[in-house]
């Protein structure tokens, strides 16, 4: 018989899953719309995500409509109406393209939670390689600090951090960032769930450090720098990729509890957070507004969660069985997991 | 002799009219019943000497007199200063520094406490010993500045004679601006023993129609009509009406759309809040004219540019931002609540005359910022973050994208805006959006804190556009110490347009209030003060 490697195994074994395929697909989906923004934006709503036209009409057939009535209403959805004009209406008093908005949104959405989860991953792994590995003071110092991080509600510090630095900015030595950049929300994120990956991080790498591989490499003479990137983030990785997947969903949310908040990402850039926070003042005259980007949260972080969860299972076999377990829908068999 | 017959009924007929009037306080219409009425948050406090909120000066502008008052009349003539407890307006002598008021014999508290002219002095004191937001206005006084700090020995500036009721107030330097602080709710009189606490869940006794029998902090609080009005302090005082209700009982409703609801239910008559933006066209469009009405308020929204740095120092590219400014946009982004005006002075502020300078011509500004050609087009566009001032930001910065701008919007939370911009070590401050409402109306209160050179500070600066032309700031200083009249009336209407014409400012409009009753209150009898909004004398059942 032929041997498989675990990545080709691992594969055979998503693929299977057709439901993790199934949201998947809606996800690859969902930022191949995003990335059509600029596209959309040129050549058939003619109009940026900023441009304003509170003053103007659209034509709809024969008919001329106010982009914004005398009261401040905004036009609702004109599908094709418009010839591509307002396709999901306008988004306030400013008359500005809803659907415009909603793509150049989702950039800024995605974006921030794929950046926030990737320097909390590459942060995370590197403490909890480094704690794991060396235990003894560098654990400690790391552990309690990330106790101390961990101690805080996760969207209440993030709040405190976005409320400071959305109106100061952040200056480290030459590094200085504006309150409205959205690397201050990319920052905070990524610094307040950076302790949610180190310690099951640590945790296994604890556990991996005792394994015989690890004294074997010892044994031929590997630092300690050679053991922890050659031998042990080998080890590490299915656990990250499901960390990270995971995390970008999770971070999303955050992003957008943040933006809806105020303390996200700074007007005059958007996220699907910060459209829900404009749309929610006309909630009962133009529903639509809130709805939307509401629904795009939804399905994104949806699909990347049963895309995860079908991941996880896919590349640690050994977990789902656990659940299982746990959930009392099968008797782990075999040997002590 | 044929003509006494007809000439009898004529009298005849004037004599009911008359009397009519004077007991019915207008045609037709109940009195007395219950007034209900919500507010959306309990006022800061239910005591005259700190309160400094919308809420609590329309709550107790019946209830506490000062010796001067504001008239009980909607618009302009509201903004309009007439004696109260005093017989009549201060006498002002010594070049402007010396106030002298005599108070009206026979008038007592609601508890049956004489009112003393010594109460006066008690009432400053107590501002000071409070440390009331309003004792800034008092701190002219000889002495005041002292007793701020010690809170003992009195104010010698002030001197009273109970016998006489003689009050005499002597400034360390002329004041045009005094009359005005005169009639504020800071300094309505209080007895002499009030404790020096703020009192809002036991208010002190009033002077005025009602008096406040109850009050539940953060709840609910109610008014009877004051017993002493009736015999003595109503017939003292012509200046202020009696009032129709017998009594007044308002709740504390949080949520503006349960507000409404109840007053379309008939369940309450009145809301103090205005109406919440997503059901104000609504409630406009059904209610205009029978139950909802849009009042005028003194306030000015405007965009101001830093006119001592590139670009804006130029007269030029000011003058084509103000081209450029569409007010008719920014009427809408304010969904209808905005009145559009394009000078510093609104529409009911003494002095006002309208103008327009720079009616909307995209063109026009086209060209002139063209032709000023600015080599710095990098600038930041400063705003709050409380909707719709963010969304008249992200207009006024597209606006400047469009004319050719490398616009940058800053966004900052409303608490500390305007500590923020009023900082000068705050970086980028190029121009950007604030509004002002003023504590009484006088146009000193506008052109003294924002356009005078002298105002400009390195924190808590409110010349945002740091105006310092010294022909103007010499005509703002001298009409800072003069009484208003007709002829300081000209004078600021003439300031208004030389500083429009330098263009420091896009000025775009005042924000206005609203009034909304049920079916049951007359409409057209409730007024709005300019200064102390909806006036509680004036609530009839129809």
């Amino acid at each position: 018989m032929e041997g498989r490697s675990p990545w080709y195994l691992a594969y055979r074994r998503l693929r299977r899953n057709r439901v993790a395929l199934a949201f998947g697909g809606l996800f690859v989906a969902i930022v191949v719309f995003v990335c059509a923004a600029p596209l959309w934006a040129d050549h058939v709503a003619h109009t940026g995500p900023n441009a304003t036209h509170t003053l103007e009409k659209v034509e709809v057939g024969d008919e001329k409509r106010e982009v914004v009535n005398r009261e401040g209403k905004p036009v609702g959805p004109l599908w094709f109406g418009g010839g591509g004009k307002f396709f999901l209406g306008a988004d306030g008093r400013l008359g500005r393209d809803e659907m415009v908005r909603l793509m150049y949104g989702g950039r800024i959405s995605l974006f921030i939670g794929f950046l926030a989860t990737l320097i909390a991953t590459l942060l995370a792994t590197l403490l909890g390689l480094l704690a794991g590995y060396y235990r003894g003071w560098a654990d400690a110092v790391i552990s309690r600090t990330m106790d101390v991080i961990w101690a805080f509600p996760v969207t209440l510090l993030a709040i405190a951090l976005g409320l400071s630095l959305a109106t100061g900015g952040l200056r480290v030595g030459p590094l200085h960032l504006s309150g409205s950049s959205i690397w201050i929300p990319i920052l905070i994120i990524a610094f307040v769930y950076t302790p949610y990956m180190a310690r099951p991080i640590r945790g296994e790498v604890l556990s991996l450090r005792e394994k015989e591989f690890v004294e074997a490499a010892v044994s031929q003479g590997a630092g300690p720098l050679r053991v922890m990137f050659g031998e042990l983030l080998p080890n590490l990785l299915s656990t990250l990729i499901v960390f990270f997947t995971l995390g970008v969903a999770n971070n999303m949310l955050l992003e957008a509890t943040l933006s809806f908040l105020g303390v996200g990402v700074q007007p005059p850039n958007t996220s699907w957070g910060t459209m829900i926070g404009d749309g929610f003042e006309l909630i009962s005259s133009a529903p639509l507004l809130t709805v939307i980007p509401g629904t795009m949260i939804l399905l994104t972080v949806l699909s990347i969660n049963v895309f995860g969860d079908g991941l996880r299972d896919a590349l640690d076999p050994k977990s789902k069985l656990r659940l299982e377990a746990h959930a009392g829908i099968a008797e782990p068999k075999g040997t002590a997991v | 002799m044929r003509k006494l017959p007809a000439a009898l009924l004529v009298l005849g007929l004037a004599v009911v009219a008359l009397s009519l009037s004077s007991c019915g306080g207008g045609s037709g219409g109940k009195e007395g019943g219950t007034l209900t009425g919500s507010y959306a948050s309990f006022p800061d406090y239910l005591d005259p000497s700190v309160s400094y909120t919308a809420e609590g000066w329309t709550a107790m502008y019946d209830t506490y007199l000062p010796l001067l008052t504001y008239a009980h009349a909607n618009g302009a003539a509201g903004s309009k200063v007439v004696p109260a407890l005093a017989e009549s307006l201060p006498k002002v002598t010594n070049g402007g520094k010396t106030y002298t008021l005599t108070l009206r014999k026979g008038l007592k508290y609601s508890d049956g406490t004489p009112v003393k002219a010594s109460d006066f002095a008690g009432t400053v004191e107590r501002v000071f010993k409070l440390n009331s937001p309003g004792s800034t206005y008092y701190s002219g006084i000889v002495g005041a500045e002292q007793f701020a700090k010690t809170k003992t020995g009195g104010i010698p500036g002030i001197k009273t004679d109970d016998k006489t009721g003689k009050i005499t107030i002597e400034l360390t330097q002329p004041r045009g601006t005094f009359t005005n602080e005169l009639a504020l709710l800071f300094v309505a009189l209080l007895p002499a023993d009030t404790p020096a606490k703020p009192l809002s869940a036991n208010p002190p006794p009033a002077t005025g129609p009602y008096e406040i029998v109850k009050s539940e902090p953060k709840r609910s609080w109610s008014y009877a009509r004051n017993p002493q009005w009736a015999k003595n302090n109503g017939k003292l005082i012509p200046e202020v009406p009696g009032g129709h209700v017998d009594k007044i009982d308002i709740d504390v409703i949080r949520n503006g759309a349960t507000q409404v609801n109840e007053i379309e239910r008939d369940k309450t008559n009145w809301m103090q809040t205005i109406v919440p933006a997503d059901l104000y066209s609504k409630v406009k469009d059904k209610y205009e004219g029978t139950q909802f009405r849009v009042e005028h308020q003194i306030n000015t929204y405007y965009f101001w540019m830093n006119t001592t740095k590139a670009p804006f120092d130029d007269p030029k590219v000011r003058q084509a931002v103000n081209y450029a400014v569409d007010s008719a946009a920014l009427e809408r982004i304010y969904a209808g609540s905005l009145v559009a005006s394009h000078q510093i002075l609104p529409d009911g502020m003494p002095g006002h005359k309208t103008f327009d300078l720079y009616p909307h011509d995209m063109g026009k500004a086209k060209a002139l910022f063209k032709e000023a050609n600015p080599s710095d087009r990098d600038i930041t566009v400063w705003t709050d973050n409380e909707s719709p001032n963010d969304d008249a930001g992200a207009y006024y910065q597209d606006v400047l994208t469009k004319l050719g701008f490398n616009a940058k919007l800053k966004t900052i939370n409303a608490d500390s805006y305007a500590t923020i911009i009023g900082n000068e070590t705050t970086p980028d401050l190029d121009t950007g959006w604030f509004d002002w409402f003023v504590d009484y109306p006088h146009p000193n209160a506008f052109f003294q804190p924002q356009l005078a050179g002298e105002s400009i500070a390195p924190t808590h600066n409110y010349n945002f556009a740091r105006t310092d032309d010294p022909k103007l700031n010499a005509k703002i200083a001298k009409l800072s110490t003069e009484q208003i009249g007709p002829e300081q009336e000209a004078e600021y209407a003439a300031m208004d347009k030389e500083y429009m014409e330098q263009a420091p400012w896009v000025p775009y409009g005042s924000i206005t209030n609203s009034t909304f009753v049920d079916s049951e209150i007359d409409l057209d009898k409730v007024i709005f003060n300019p200064t102390f909004g909806q006036d509680l004398t004036s609530f009839q059942f129809k």
